[in-house]
Parts: C-alpha cells; sequence; structure tokens
C-alpha cells in the first residue's frame, strides 16, 4: 500500500508531504526523483511508474503539479494511479484549480483531504459529495460566512451520514426550489489519416455528463434512440446493471451536482467533417509545402475553432509560410500553429509556403504529422441521441435540458 | 538531503529567514496557551498554519512541541486538525514529549462529537511511539465498540498500526480476533473493508505465529467468508472493492459451477467507472478460468473491450498502467487480438514508451490477413521525427518478416527502407536483411541486388556494417565486386573502431576467399597482417587462429569457417516462457509494468527503514550473493531497458546467433553451441581443434612473449595477503558495512588500453576479477562510464574489503576507493586490486 504522497512544484519543490506509514519516507527521494525527471528531459513524458533504487514510484503530473506516491510493497499499479487522479481531481474541484499557490495558500484543507482520503495507505473514500460534507471548500459563501459569524471553522460539525447510506454518491436530502438536470454528450473525435489521404482509424469516445439538482431521492431513466451503435460502455456506481442488460434503458439515482454518468466508445466511424490535404515537394534544399482545409461531410452545424499544428522537423532551418485565410503562427519550438477559425463561405482555406532545409540535404526525409482540432456545438459525431429522461416522481417545478458537444481528440494527418 | 529547487524558490511571505522566527513562533504561542481571551482561537490558528507551513517545507519545529501542545486545549477543530498533524509528524523524535500529548488525546478520543473522537483516535495510533503502546489499547479499544461508524473504521486501522508498533500488545489485547467478528457482522461497509485489509496484514506478516497465521490466512479465504464479501460487493466502495476483488482472486472454487456463478456475479464490475476495480476483475476472471481452456478464451474476448476503453479514455497515466496489462494479454493470446490491431495504432503525441508497448503488440498481432495494414502503417512511422521510434518501427517489420509464411509484400518494403538514403533506415534495414537471409535464403537473389548497392562508405553504425560485411562474405558469390569492397574496407582497417566490425571482416574475406581464391587472396592476406597486429584480443586471436587453420589444411578451414548452413527457423525467444507465466501470475500489480516477476526486483519482505543512499543510487543489488552475479546483472540491465523490444535484445546477442564464430577460446562447447544452425559434418572439425590446440598454445606463447597462458594457472598472490576465492557476502551486509566503515584508501590507476578494449560489458571484468578472488556484488553502468561494487575476504580470517571501483572507458582512469574491516591491510589490498586490474585484457 501507499507509505507517502508528496506534491512538488514545477521547480521541484515539495509542497506538502504526507507520510502513511510508520516507515517515514525521507524527502531525499523527491530530489532523485526530480533529477531523473530533469535527465529524461521533458516531465509529462515520463513514466507514470518508476522504480527508485529504495521505492517504486508513482507520478501523474497535473497542471504543472506532480503528484508523487511511493511505495516499497506489491500493490496494483492502476490502483495508485487512479487514486492520485482523484486526489488531483478532488483538490482541483476543492480549490477551484490547480496551481502552486493555491495549494500552498490552502495546505490545511489539503492536509483534512489526505486525512479522509486515505488512512494508512489505504484510499478510503474518494467520493467528493461525501467529503464536501466532512470538509467545507473554501468557497466565498463560508469566507463570508466566517467574517460575520467570527467563526471561521471550515469543517462542519455533523458527520456526513451518506457514509451509513446505500446511495454513498449521494447527499441524503438535498432542497431545491427549481428541480432541474442537464444532460450533456462531450464526445472526442480521434482519426489517423495516412499518407495516402485514407482513413485510418476513426473513432469517438464520449461521456454522458449529468448535471442533477434535484429535491430528495430521484430515481431517473434515460433511454437513447440508438444504443446499438455503443461499443464498450463503463458506468458511474449509481447506474443499475440489469435494465441496461435487458433494455439498454440507464436507470439511476443521481449524485448531486456535476458527474459523468457513463463513457463509451463507437467504433469504425466512415467519415471525418473534414479534409486536411498537405502536399510536400521538395527539391534542391527547398521544400514546398501547400495544405488545404475543408469541410468533407457536412455535420449541419458550424465547425468552430479549426486549428491545424504541426511540428517541423528537426531539418529545417526556417520556414516562411502564409495563408489565405486566419493566422499562422511558428513558435520558437518549431511548432506551427495555423487558426483558422471558422471555414468562409466563399473560399478554401489554404497554407502554403517554403521550408529551407539544412545544408546538405536535398529532401525533405522526416514529415510532419498534422494535428487537427475542431469543435462542433449542439451535435454528438457518433449520432447517439437520447430518446427520452424521465423522472419517477415528478416534483412541482422540474426542468430537464440535453445539450451536445463534439471536438478533436487526437486527430492527426500524416504526410 | 534537501531537495535541489529549494534554494532556487522564489521567497514567499510565509518564508521563514532561520532559527530567530522560530523562537519568536515559540513565545507568541506560550504567550497564547493560558489565554481564555476572545480572539485567541483566531490568532492560534494564524500561528498553527506558520508552525505547518514551516514544518511542510522541511524546517524543523520541532522545538515549539511542548507549546503546541499547551495551546491544543481548544473546541476549534482545525485548530485540533493543525495540532494533531503537528504532533504526528514529531512524536516520533521526541518520545518523551509525546506523552505529553497523550492526556489530550485520550480526552479527545472521549468528546460528544464522533469526528472529533475519530479524528484523536487517528492521530493517537499515528504516533508510532513503542512506549506509548499501554495507552493505546483502551481508546482502540472502546473505538472498536464505538456507535458511529467512522470511529470504528478509524479503530480499525488503528489497531493495525498498533500492531506494528507493538505486535504482541495488539495479539495480547485480542485485537485480531475482534476484527474478525467486526468484518463478519458489522453493517458499516468500509469498517468490513478496513477490518478486511488489516486482517490480511497482520496474518501474512512474517511476525505472527505462523501456524495460526496460515489457518487465519486461510479462513479469509474459505467460502463462506469469500461468498460473504462477494454478495456484499456492491456495497462497496469503490477501493474496498479492490481489495474484496483481490481476495477473490485468491479464492480456489472447489467446482465449474461455482466458477461461473462468481463470474456472473462480478461481470457488471467489468463496466465500473473506476479502472481499478475492472483491473482487479479482470484478474479474478483470468486466474478463475485458467483451468478452462475454452472458458479462458471467452474471458480474453469479454474483457477484451473494457481493455481497449480503459486504454483509450482516462489521463495518460492511467491508460499507461493499463496498456502494460493489455500487452501482457496480447503477448499471450495475440490472436485473439489480431482483429483489433488498430487500437495499437500509435498516436503522434504519445509518449515514446508507449509507442514501443504498442509496436510490440502491433508484431505480436500481425497474422495473414492484418500484416498488409499493419506494415503499410509501420512503414509510416519509419519517417518519424522520433527516430527512435522509427528504428523501433523497422525492427517490428522484420520481426513479422520473420514470424510470417508469406513474406513477399514485406521483403519489397525492406529493400525500399534501403533506398530511403536515411542513415538510420538503412542501418536498421542492413541488420534486419540479414536475419531475414538466414531464416529465408531462397530470397537472396533479391536482396543482394539492393544490398549490391549500399556503398559501404553510407553505413556507419558498427551493427549496420557488421550486417553488410556478412551478406559480403556469405553471398559473395553472387556480389560481382564483394572481394574488391572487402579490400577496400580492409584498406582502412585502421580506422575501423568497432572491434564487432574487424572481427566479421575477417571472417567475411575467409569465406570469400574459399568462394572465389583468386580475386581475394591478396586481400586475404592484408586482413590476416593487420588482424595480428590488431591490439584487440579477440581479433587479434581469431586472425592468428585462421593464419594456422590454413597453414593446417585448407579444406578442413574451409568447412570450419564456411559449413554449409540450414536456415534458421525460430530466433530464441528473449524471455522464457516460465518468467512469462510467473508475471501472468502477478496480473495487476506492479510485475506487469516491470515486465519481470516480483522476485526479481522486491525483496522477500519489504525493506524496513533504511536510508535512502546516494552512492548505491544507481545501482541494483545482485540478488543473491557473490555466486550469481551474473544474473543479478541481467536484472539490473533488464531494468535500463525495461521497454527495449525484443528485437534490440536479441541483436545484442548477436555474434553468437550468427552462427560466426566470435568466441576468442578453442572451447569446444562453443563449438558445438554453433553446430546446433550448422551441417552435423561440423562435429569432424571440432574434435581436430582441440586436438591441435594444445600444441600450438605452446608456440603461441612463445611467439607473444607472454609467459604462462591465463586459464592454466591460478593468479599467484602475493605471500602477505591471501584472498578467500569463496569468499561470500550477501548484499544487505554489504549496504550496512559500506555506510559504516569510512574510507581507507582511495585512489586512482590509467586502464591499459587493453583493459579498455576489454571493458565492452561489465562481465567481462566481474569474470576476471573473480579469478583473482574479488567478487562483484553489483554494477552497472554504460560506455564510457562503468560502476563496480566489489568485495573480497581474507583467507584466513572473515575481515573483508569493500571496494568502490569507477571506471571511464574514455579517459582510461579507475577510481576506487577501498573501504576495510581491517584497515591496516588495506594498502596491501589495493596493490593486490591494481595488479588484478592491471591484468584484465593483456592476459
Amino acid at each position: 500500500m501507499l507509505q507517502c504522497i508528496f506534491l512538488l512544484s514545477d521547480s521541484g519543490e515539495v509542497m506538502l508531504e504526507k507520510q502513511f506509514s510508520g516507515h517515514r519516507v525521507d524527502r531525499s527521494i523527491c530530489a532523485w526523483f526530480w533529477e531523473h525527471a530533469i535527465s529524461q528531459g521533458d516531465s509529462s513524458k515520463l513514466q507514470p511508474v518508476i522504480a527508485s533504487p529504495t521505492h517504486y514510484l508513482f507520478q501523474i503530473l497535473r497542471e504543472g503539479i506532480t503528484f508523487l506516491a511511493c511505495t516499497q510493497v506489491e500493490m496494483p499499479p492502476l490502483m495508485a494511479v487512479e487514486f492520485l487522479c482523484r486526489v488531483a481531481d478532488v483538490l482541483s474541484d476543492y480549490l477551484g484549480g490547480l496551481n502552486e499557490d493555491l495549494i500552498k495558500d490552502n495546505f490545511i484543507i489539503v492536509y483534512e483531504l489526505l486525512d479522509e482520503m486515505i488512512d494508512n495507505g489505504f484510499p478510503l473514500t474518494t467520493e467528493p459529495n461525501i467529503l464536501r460534507e466532512m470538509i467545507a471548500p473554501p468557497n466565498i459563501v463560508s469566507k463570508v460566512l466566517s467574517v460575520v459569524t467570527g467563526n471561521s471553522s471550515n469543517v462542519s460539525d455533523t458527520l456526513p451520514s451518506a457514509t451509513a447510506s446505500c446511495v454513498p454518491w449521494r447527499t441524503t436530502d438535498p432542497k431545491y426550489a427549481n428541480n432541474e438536470v442537464y444532460v450533456d454528450l462531450v464526445e472526442e473525435m480521434d482519426a489517423i489519416i495516412n499518407r495516402d489521404g485514407v482513413l485510418v482509424k476513426c473513432e469517438i469516445y464520449g461521456e454522458v455528463q449529468v448535471n442533477s439538482h434535484l429535491s430528495g431521492l430521484p430515481d431517473l431513466t434515460l433511454s437513447f434512440k440508438n444504443p446499438s451503435i455503443l461499443g464498450d460502455v463503463r458506468f458511474h456506481p449509481c447506474v443499475r446493471f440489469r435494465p441496461w442488460e435487458s433494455h439498454q434503458i440507464l436507470s439511476f439515482v443521481p449524485p448531486d451536482g456535476q458527474f459523468k454518468l457513463m463513457s463509451y466508445r463507437v467504433r469504425k466511424l466512415k467519415s471525418t467533417p473534414l479534409y486536411v490535404k498537405p502536399q510536400l515537394t521538395s527539391d534542391a534544399g527547398t521544400c514546398r509545402i501547400t495544405l488545404l482545409v475543408g469541410i468533407r461531410n457536412d455535420p449541419g452545424k458550424t465547425i468552430d475553432s479549426i486549428t491545424v499544428q504541426f511540428q517541423l522537423p528537426p531539418c529545417i532551418l526556417s520556414a516562411d509560410l502564409s495563408s489565405n485565410y486566419g493566422t499562422v503562427n511558428i513558435l520558437s519550438n518549431k511548432m506551427c500553429c495555423w487558426s483558422i477559425g471558422r471555414i468562409p463561405k466563399d473560399k478554401t482555406p489554404s497554407m502554403s509556403g517554403t521550408l529551407v532545409l539544412e545544408s546538405g540535404l536535398e529532401r525533405l526525409q522526416v514529415f510532419p504529422t498534422f494535428q487537427v482540432g475542431f469543435r462542433i456545438m449542439a451535435v454528438a459525431l457518433s449520432g447517439l441521441q437520447i430518446d427520452k429522461l424521465d423522472l419517477k416522481t415528478i416534483p412541482a417545478r422540474f426542468y430537464k435540458g440535453f445539450r451536445a458537444l463534439t471536438s478533436a481528440g487526437e486527430f492527426e494527418i500524416r504526410s | 538531503m534537501a531537495p535541489p529547487a529549494q534554494s532556487q524558490r522564489s521567497s514567499s511571505p510565509s518564508q521563514p529567514s532561520g532559527k530567530g522566527e522560530v523562537s519568536d513562533l515559540k513565545s507568541q504561542l506560550r504567550q497564547l496557551a493560558g489565554s481564555r481571551a476572545p480572539g485567541a482561537d483566531d490568532s492560534k490558528r494564524e500561528l498553527f498554519k506558520k508552525v505547518i507551513s514551516y514544518m511542510t517545507i522541511g524546517i524543523d519545529v520541532s522545538s515549539v512541541f511542548g507549546e503546541m501542545v499547551m495551546c491544543s486545549a481548544t473546541s476549534d477543530i482545525v485548530l485540533k486538525k493543525m495540532c494533531y498533524l503537528y504532533v504526528g509528524n514529531y512524536a516520533k523524535g521526541n518520545p518523551d514529549l509525546a506523552l505529553l500529548t497523550i492526556n489530550f488525546l485520550q480526552r479527545d478520543c472521549k468528546d460528544e462529537d464522533p469526528m472529533i473522537r475519530g479524528l484523536a483516535l487517528r492521530s493517537l495510533c499515528s504516533l508510532r511511539v513503542a512506549n506509548l503502546v499501554e495507552y493505546l489499547v483502551g481508546p482502540l479499544g472502546s473505538g472498536l465498540k464505538d456507535s458511529n461508524s467512522y470511529v470504528r473504521t478509524v479503530a480499525v486501522i488503528g489497531v493495525l498500526k498498533l500492531y506494528h508498533i507493538s505486535a504482541s500488545t495488539c495479539v495480547d489485547a485480542d485485537f485480531p480476533a475482534t476484527l474478525k467478528h467486526l468484518m463478519l457482522n458489522d453493517s458499516d461497509t468500509q469498517v468490513v473493508a478496513n477490518c478486511l485489509s488489516a486482517l490480511q496484514e497482520i496474518w501474512s506478516s512474517g511476525t505472527t505465529t505462523s501456524e495460526e497465521a496460515s489457518r487465519e490466512r486461510e479462513t479469509l479465504l474459505s467460502k463462506p467468508v469469500v461468498y460473504y464479501f462477494l454478495n456484499r460487493i456492491k456495497e462497496f466502495s469503490e477501493w474496498a472493492q479492490c481489495i474484496v476483488l483481490e481476495l477473490a482472486a485468491k479464492y480456489v472454487p472447489s467446482d465449474n459451477s461455482e466458477i461461473f456463478d462468481i463470474m456472473n456475479l462480478l461481470e457488471d464490475r467489468l463496466q465500473h467507472a473506476n479502472g481499478a476495480v475492472v483491473l482487479a476483475t479482470i484478474k479474478v476472471f483470468l486466474h478463475l478460468t485458467l483451468s478452462m481452456t475454452d472458458v479462458h478464451q471467452q474471458v480474453y474476448e469479454r474483457i477484451k473491450a473494457p481493455l481497449l476503453t480503459l486504454v483509450s479514455s482516462g489521463s495518460p497515466e492511467q491508460s499507461y498502467a493499463v496498456l502494460s496489462h493489455l500487452h501482457l494479454l496480447v503477448m499471450r493470446a495475440p490472436f485473439i487480438f489480431s482483429s483489433d490491431y488498430k487500437h495499437f495504432y500509435c498516436q503522434y503525441n504519445e509518449p515514446s514508451y508507449v509507442k514501443k508497448l504498442k509496436l510490440e503488440m502491433l508484431t505480436a498481432v500481425a497474422n495473414e490477413s492484418n500484416t498488409y495494414e499493419i506494415v503499410t502503417e509501420l512503414c509510416e512511422y519509419a519517417a518519424n521525427v522520433d527516430i527512435p521510434i522509427a528504428r523501433e518501427s523497422i525492427r517490428a517489420v522484420g520481426k513479422i518478416a520473420l514470424q510470417q509464411y508469406d513474406v513477399n509484400a514485406i521483403v519489397d518494403r525492406l529493400l525500399q527502407f534501403l533506398e530511403m538514403e536515411k542513415d538510420y533506415v538503412t542501418a536498421e534495414a542492413l541488420v534486419l536483411v540479414k536475419d531475414l537471409l538466414r531464416k529465408y535464403p531462397q530470397w537472396s537473389h533479391d536482396c543482394i541486388a539492393v544490398v549490391g548497392n549500399i556503398s559501404s562508405k553510407n553505413v556507419q553504425e558498427p551493427k549496420a556494417k557488421a550486417a553488410l560485411i556478412w551478406m559480403l562474405g556469405e553471398y559473395s558469390q553472387d556480389m560481382q565486386d564483394a572481394p574488391y569492397i572487402l579490400e577496400s574496407l580492409i584498406e582502412n582497417w585502421d580506422d575501423e573502431h568497432s572491434a564487432e566490425v574487424r572481427l566479421h571482416l575477417l571472417t567475411a574475406v575467409m569465406k570469400c576467399f574459399f568462394k572465389r581464391p583468386p580475386e581475394t587472396q591478396r586481400a586475404l592476406g592484408a586482413a590476416l597482417a593487420a588482424g595480428l597486429a590488431d591490439f584487440h584480443q579477440d581479433v587479434h586471436d581469431r586472425a592468428l587462429f585462421y593464419y594456422r587453420l590454413l597453414q593446417y589444411n585448407v579444406t578442413v578451414a574451409e568447412r570450419v569457417v564456411n559449413p554449409p548452413k540450414q536456415a534458421v527457423s525460430v530466433f530464441a525467444d528473449t524471455q522464457s516462457s516460465e518468467i512469462k507465466d510467473r508475471i501472468f501470475d502477478e496480473f495487476n500489480s506492479l510485475s506487469v509494468v516491470y515486465q519481470k516477476p516480483s522476485y526479481m526486483f522486491t525483496d522477500k519482505e519489504h525493506r524496513g527503514p533504511f536510508e535512502f543512499s546516494d552512492e548505491l543510487g544507481n545501482l541494483s543489488i545482485g540478488a543473491e550473493s557473490s555466486d550469481t552475479v551474473v544474473p543479478g546483472h541481467r536484472v539490473e540491465a533488464n531494468d535500463k531497458d525495461l521497454l527495449l523490444s525484443t528485437a534490440e535484445k536479441e541483436e545484442t546477442r548477436g555474434p553468437i546467433n550468427n552462427g560466426v564464430y566470435s568466441a576468442p577460446s578453442y572451447d569446444s562447447s562453443l563449438v558445438s553451441l554453433s553446430a546446433s544452425q550448422s551441417q552435423p559434418d561440423v562435429a569432424i572439425s571440432s574434435p581436430t581443434i582441440p586436438g591441435h590446440a594444445p600444441q600450438s598454445s605452446l608456440a603461441i606463447d612463445d611467439l607473444l612473449g607472454l609467459g604462462v597462458p591465463a586459464a592454466a594457472a591460478p593468479v599467484p598472490s602475493p605471500p602477505p595477503l591471501k584472498l578467500n576465492s569463496k569468499a561470500v557476502l550477501d548484499p544487505s551486509t554489504f549496504q550496512q558495512k559500506w555506510r559504516q566503515l569510512p574510507i581507507s584508501l582511495s585512489q586512482e590507476y590509467t586502464v591499459s588500453p587493453q583493459g579498455v578494449g576489454a571493458l565492452t560489458t561489465p562481465q567481462a571484468l566481474l569474470r576476471h576479477m573473480q579469478t583473482h578472488s574479488i567478487h562483484c556484488i553489483a554494477s552497472g553502468g554504460q560506455s564510457p562510464n562503468f560502476k563496480f561494487f566489489f568485495f573480497a575476504q581474507k583467507a584466513e580470517e572473515s575481515s573483508s574489503f569493500l571496494i568502490e571501483c569507477i571506471i571511464n572507458t574514455s579517459s582510461a582512469k579507475a577510481q576506487t576507493k577501498i573501504k576495510a574491516d581491517d584497515q591496516s591491510a588495506s594498502q596491501a589490498f589495493s596493490s593486490l586490486f591494481q595488479t588484478a586490474l592491471s591484468k584484465f585484457g593483456v592476459l
């Protein structure tokens, strides 16, 4: 089991240390880790599980903050990594973001949270609802309250009752004047288009995100028009398994607030909304590049925030790029960004220019990969559609809303 | 040791300037301690916060311990929490002061508020001071019976903490039995889960009497207990579910229907949002069905989708952990995943350790139906910006070619690589074509035509050059200008830095000579002359060997050097299947991520509180004693290239696999090793050689004027100091001694150029030093820096010498630090060591 957790800032400073077992882990391990991280170059490319001479280290990086956990015994690695991810999620939820200053200003809260999330190296609870009842988040309300009442305790006096309830994810009895529930389909499209312009792989990873503000103990059912397209699915613990198994219906008692109800995958999609056509011809030490972007398959809504990014190969000395639409930037690390925004009606955006190769090189040998970004509001590109959302006992004022959003995940075009 | 970055940190307002501030705090706290003024709690809170922030950044504030305890009499829960935190941190270092806190903690354990009761109990158990355990038993006992589940949860873990401080106290108070009762009867699932994990730890730790413990462990795994947990599994928190599933994976069901019952019950766990739960469930499934082949296969089919989803969702860190497990499964049953090959396509942004895993999986799942797509994809990576990955993918193409029957298309691709005019692509492709020809000699015509066009000047990497030379020798009858290319290579003999290439060159010229004697004769003469003058031992020996062989009888020489070869059907696998099975047994553990079973990287019981020592920083300690130096080192080597593809490892063994006689000795066992690849009639030649060797050895010695040959005579040790040739020292003792003993001597030697040349791998030196009764306990490093830890013992007494030796091959310097039990003998030992080292590579 985990022996301790360190939080390191982006300069390697130990911001926080929490020991769980009698075998104290010396801080020098952080120094070792940091040296190791530096020797590996890019710290974001560091392996999440590392064997140091004395401990096995698990590390995740969030917003420049490294969460480092140490153990000396065999344990499920995913459990440790997953737990660290949850810690990061809970902290950013509590502190309204994650950065060095926030953690340093609120380290007492961080200690309190870690105290409740893990004891003696065993994870206890990471359910935000339960934690919220034990330790009040440092929000403006509580600050105002503390000024007014003079009582600055940010810890509630009562114990969370949900720990003993049969729906541990739910606060027992919230009351709302307006009962609302919002369901969002958030999808990401991953695609690879190879050198010959063939769509090699295209799939969608999607999540059903629910924001629920309902009084009492609501029992919801959500159904889809076309559940058969869903590949593998994963559920929040609140989803009952049987109804899904027999009728593909999601039946659940939701946690309060925002949560991820379900995640799914839709595989083997046949086309992408955009096409990106790179063309590179090199000759006598220079390379001519042209890049066309256009709509291949109109999703019916505007495609927004289109960007194309690519890393210039190291053998390129200089690049002169221009576009007929949008702006082109070349960053110092030879990363080119072409931000297009929306595709204009009257013309096809194109970018062209010349790349000067290193002396001695006749032709370009290493070809860049183009990464495309876009967003489409109100469309779930997988084609998944929500049929209906029902509440068992409908309260007086009840409002439900649906939204959808598709964005590009790992969308890449090779050349 | 302070983190290095601490000094660069920008100064924040709360940063203390030094000791003065701490004493300042001390007096402020003292003033507040007795105060009952209205604002006192708020000012206390500010002060506490400051103290804890000092503690957090690593400043010692233990001097205010007394004051903190005095201030702890408060009803403010945040103050209490901060105080608990502080006390927990420093109690271990100040057992006397910790006694002060017992009082107020015990009082808090009886507080009305269950939250405070729980927190106080947790802090009380976290003090971990051995002489305070008597105060723990009472509060723990009542905590376990508390009406509030939160307190019980804390108390259960408290029992475990007590057990680690003083096992006897814990057992005397009969706590394990109480926990067992709680585990089976408590209504709160968190309490139950904590009981389970605490009991598992208590009964599996070594200190309990083994018989009782093993009985209790069996009870935990008995049917009623396991069923009790499984039936309630949905009530547990996700983390507790992992613990229960871990237990279930160890359970051995009595019959098949039980297996199906358990799997039906757990099936929906595969769709849990928490990846850890999914993986733990998969482990249960795999282990339950291990003996039922067809069901086991169905399980693979069933878990495929959840695993693939886990990989594509979640953070990169999570997907790496899952990917490692997926990798294991793909390697075990590639055919099941062969239709999902697109999931293993590499994305541009992925870190290279992920790409490497994916490349290996792509290689594994390739079969008749998908090879074309996979190879097309791999070829795209060859133009990748990331050069190591580009190389890796070319190797992957080669591996696929070697495992397929229909290699038509792949060979064309490989030959296209050769025409890509990129140094590293050409280099990798050459090595592959060589392997390919060894397996499919029928392709030689197509390949040779392309290879012949490659100018040897464009090939710089030793491996590739060696491969090219091998092909020149092997197919010299089909390549028009093979003798002339070889000749030009021999002309530049002195510019060739790699011994491997020179060795291959010798052999290739020999082979060429047998096929086209008139054209090659001149080149052969030049090569042998250059070889005899070579300073590298192996090259010299081989040249001499060839020379004498030719002198003796040319036909025998041809049979030895260029026997007809059989195509290689299967190349040796790098990891034994036994090791793979061991890793599989440890599914859902670190073993999978490290790709080696846990016995290779963890101690039997997890290491105690041993200090992190810098000296041993980058080294791993050999597993056993000196006898296992080589395996110990292998573990080390694996550690470094954890994700190294099998292809690469295979290459490192290249010379042996090649069927080229690269070893320097006339060892008949080696000949028989190579004979497995050559025709049986080589066997004739092997008796000839040993029969010949003894006669010629004398002549060689005379020729070179070296005196006594190396292996023949034991090392004459100087009379004053004799070393025990069978010295034994286990790694932990070594570590302990290394820390305790002062450095008695530290010196710098120059290593002879021969020594440097022979130090291609650390093993060579290890074996050499062992003949001088100096044993290696750990070694590491890569060219040009090697680091060794040696030890030796005196022959008569058990006084030992410890040596750290850092050899830099580029500067040819060896730095040694010697520590000895008997300091007076260290000078004598040092000269002994130096003599031994100086003989390395010379003999």
